[in-house]
């Protein structure tokens, strides 16, 4: 088990009648990237809150790089919450070395570090300036470099590309993966699930406050197998909707993505696609991790 | 438990960032000046409306009495032949300012004096027709019985009295009233400073949340540790301010004197002038104790932390200053009630009242320097309230810190006192 960063094992919390996080456990290894998935109000965010110890979990036990999470596990840890916010009237520079000393870096390392990380986000020149007058976008690169500039080995980004225009979003990406490539450990908690098939090595699928899927991504879709369709096509897309056996996922008016339920045959879709429209393409693909969820949890609510 | 580097950190920013701002420059300059204008600008109101020149009209039987108030000022007071019945339409038509009717009979040590005027005359007019009358009608009573001038002196002589304090270690000083003033000026401080570091307080706990950074911070640092951090840094943020107000009157006291004198001395009377100047530099203060000084500091401090507790918990709970009054009521009244005993205390500070009111931890950092100042209060008195005073402040810090550790995830939700009980429980 020495390859566990973050161990969570039977964590329950319950505000008043409300139970957010219920009986979980799961494990994320080192130099993964860690997909916390699921829709909003599923319980990701207060997990993220209790593994960064600003919430205490009501039973079960938490353990950060082998210890019970506490003072010595937060500064190991970098943390960007979702809801983004820095000191408007502070100084950037000021500002960074507040939070990184906060961390536990000392005052010299704490300059050098912010100093390479504003540069290598083009933010340099703003190192005097107050935070409140620089743009949201700034603001989004600032709050960033805070949260690595210390040099911790767990990252934690929720919602991390919402509010970011595609530069910054791809800027950030590259730096996730040169993060994990470094040795470090992510967990990436979203409720957009098409970011997690670009990034993700392994995936918790959240659902209620439980945990209703939980694994290697690849595995993961191995197991459903190719059980679903694009369908590219031209014409009209109502036939789509007479279709038996199949659920549709991201449909628009020339592509579809059909997943194949029991009883459901591919080569009859495809004859029944033909009388209809024109095909421009006809592909069997593992399912999106969309379908993914929206098949865990009707198996759930089944069982 | 406590991690020291951290805490220090962040009572260093607290302090720092507040230091270099405007709010505490302008109030830090501000404030005294407001003192000094409520202070001064009665006094200056009081001489400005002064100016006026009045002048009443005497109608008088007796043909002395007039005579000698004319004879005491003859732009005040004018001696007219008018019947009162005229100098009564006159007075309606607003054509005089008033007028007395002296009866004959009045040097017989009967009848009276009438003073008619429009309106209110006012207390400075009246007292001074009064004082007037009486001397003027008493000499000339006097003249008639040709009194001696050693009884004479007799009447005119003021028996003295003179107040005199006496400390514990056996020093006399005269009791000039200055210390109850002190005392008032001190309670007056202490509660503007209330109201002023406990908003600081609420602020800046609510900058925190409502910036969201809060969550960072509470990512790196205990709750706990964040609120103590605040405390402490906006505690020596009020300490520096008094300190500089305090090294800016001490400058302000020596250099009166010297420079008063330098300005008069250039003047044509010299020596006289400049003796006078020093005189009036030296307009003595009385001795004030340090004990004063160490009470007004330490209940000040007492009575910060007290309240800055109450504030970060209501700061806490919500999200902008316009959703706090409700939840700031019960503070704003605990604040105001001492002031409202300010007087009663000051003037009986023995007083069993006045005891009992000033050892409650909630009332005491205004109470208690105000009657340190005007007594010397028994050192157990001193002691239990202080004792008290912390103890209120651990507990409630104790709530506090419970309720913020909740609050202050708690986005967009105006919170009510009966939340407030259940996040303190529940926590």
């Amino acid at each position: 088990m020495s390859d566990s960063i973050v161990e969570f094992d039977g964590v329950t919390k319950q505000f008043g009648d409300y139970r957010a996080v219920d009986n979980v456990s799961f494990e994320v290894k080192k130099g993964r990237i860690f997909g916390l998935l699921g829709p909003n109000g599923a319980g990701k965010t207060t997990s993220i809150r209790m593994l960064t110890c600003i919430l205490k979990q009501d039973s079960g036990s938490i353990r950060l790089f082998g210890i019970h999470a506490g003072p010595e596990t937060q500064a190991r840890l970098g943390y960007l919450p979702e809801e983004r916010g820095l000191y408007k009237k502070m100084k950037v520079g000021e500002q960074l070395v507040y939070l990184a000393r906060l961390r536990g870096l000392s005052y010299q390392d704490a300059k050098q570090r912010i100093r390479y990380w504003l540069e290598r986000f083009e933010a340099y020149g703003w190192i005097g300036q107050e935070v409140g007058e620089l743009s949201k976008g700034m603001q989004q690169k600032i709050q960033f470099v805070a949260t690595i500039a210390h040099d911790p080995d767990c990252l934690i980004f929720d919602e991390p590309f919402s509010g970011l225009d595609p530069i910054n979003s791809e800027m950030l990406k590259e730096v996730i993966l040169e993060l994990r490539d470094a040795g470090k450990t992510i967990l990436f908690a979203t409720h957009r699930m098409e970011q997690v098939e670009q990034l993700c090595d392994d995936i918790a699928l959240f659902n209620k406050g439980r945990l209703i899927l939980n694994g290697d991504l690849n595995e993961i879709r191995a197991s459903y197998g190719h059980n679903s369709i694009k369908l590219r096509f031209t014409g009209d897309s109502r036939f789509l909707s007479d279709l038996k056996y199949v659920r549709i996922n991201n449909r628009s008016t020339n592509f579809a993505e059909i997943r194949l339920l029991d009883g459901a045959d591919d080569q009859v879709i495809l004859r029944e696609a033909q009388k209809h429209v024109r095909i421009k393409g006809f592909e069997l693909v593992q399912p999106s991790i969309q379908e993914i969820f929206i098949d865990s949890v009707s198996r759930e609510v089944s069982s | 438990m406590i991690q020291k580097e951290k805490l220090l950190l962040i009572i260093k920013r607290e302090y720092f960032t507040r230091l270099k701002s405007k709010i505490f420059i302008v109030s830090t300059i501000l404030a005294p000046v407001v003192m000094i204008l409520l202070l001064v600008l009665p006094a200056v109101i009081q001489t400005m409306s002064g100016d006026r020149v009045r002048q009443f009209h005497v109608y008088d039987e007796t043909g002395a009495v007039g005579q000698g108030l004319v004879a005491s000022d003859s732009v005040y007071y004018q001696i007219t032949e008018i019947s009162p019945d005229t100098l009564r339409e006159s007075l309606m038509r607003g054509e005089i300012e008033g007028y007395l009717v002296i009866p004959h009979e009045i040097l017989d040590g009967q009848g009276k004096t009438l003073f008619y005027h429009g309106g209110t005359a006012g207390m400075t007019v009246t007292s001074r027709i009064h004082s007037d009358v009486q001397r003027v009608v008493r000499d000339i009573r006097l003249d008639r019985l040709d009194t001696p001038a050693e009884v004479r002196q007799v009447l005119a002589d003021r028996v003295q009295t003179e107040h005199l304090t006496i400390s514990a270690e056996g020093e006399e000083a005269a009791d000039t009233g200055f210390y109850m003033i002190l005392g008032f000026i001190m309670g007056f401080i202490i509660y503007g400073a209330m109201f002023g570091y406990g908003a600081v307080i609420m602020r800046s706990v609510m900058e925190e949340k409502t910036s969201r950074i809060v969550e960072v911070i509470a990512s790196s640092v205990r709750p706990f540790e964040l609120l103590m951090g605040k405390v402490a840094g906006v505690a020596l943020l009020g300490l520096t301010q008094f300190a500089i107000w305090a090294v800016a009157g001490a400058v302000l006291m020596a250099a009166a004197g010297p420079v008063l004198a330098y300005f008069t001395a250039s003047g044509p009377e010299t020596a006289q002038a400049a003796e006078a100047a020093a005189e009036a530099a030296a307009f003595s203060i009385p001795p004030i104790s340090p004990m004063i000084w160490i009470g007004f500091v330490l209940f000040f401090l007492l009575g910060f932390l007290i309240y800055s507790a109450l504030y970060a918990a209501v700061g806490s709970a919500v999200d902008q200053e316009s959703d706090s009054q409700q939840l700031q009521l019960p503070i704003i009244m605990l604040i105001i009630v001492p002031i409202m005993f300010l007087f009663p205390v000051s003037d009986d500070p023995s007083s069993t009242l006045a005891v009992v009111l000033s050892m409650i931890p909630f009332f005491a950092p205004i109470l208690m320097p105000v009657r340190m100042a005007v007594l010397q209060i028994p050192f157990w008195q001193l002691g239990a309230t202080i004792v008290l005073m912390i103890l209120t402040f651990v507990i409630l810090i104790w709530m506090s810190a419970r309720i913020y550790r909740t609050g202050i995830l708690m986005y967009g939700k105006k919170a009510s006192f009966r939340e407030l009980w259940r996040w303190m429980r529940e926590s």
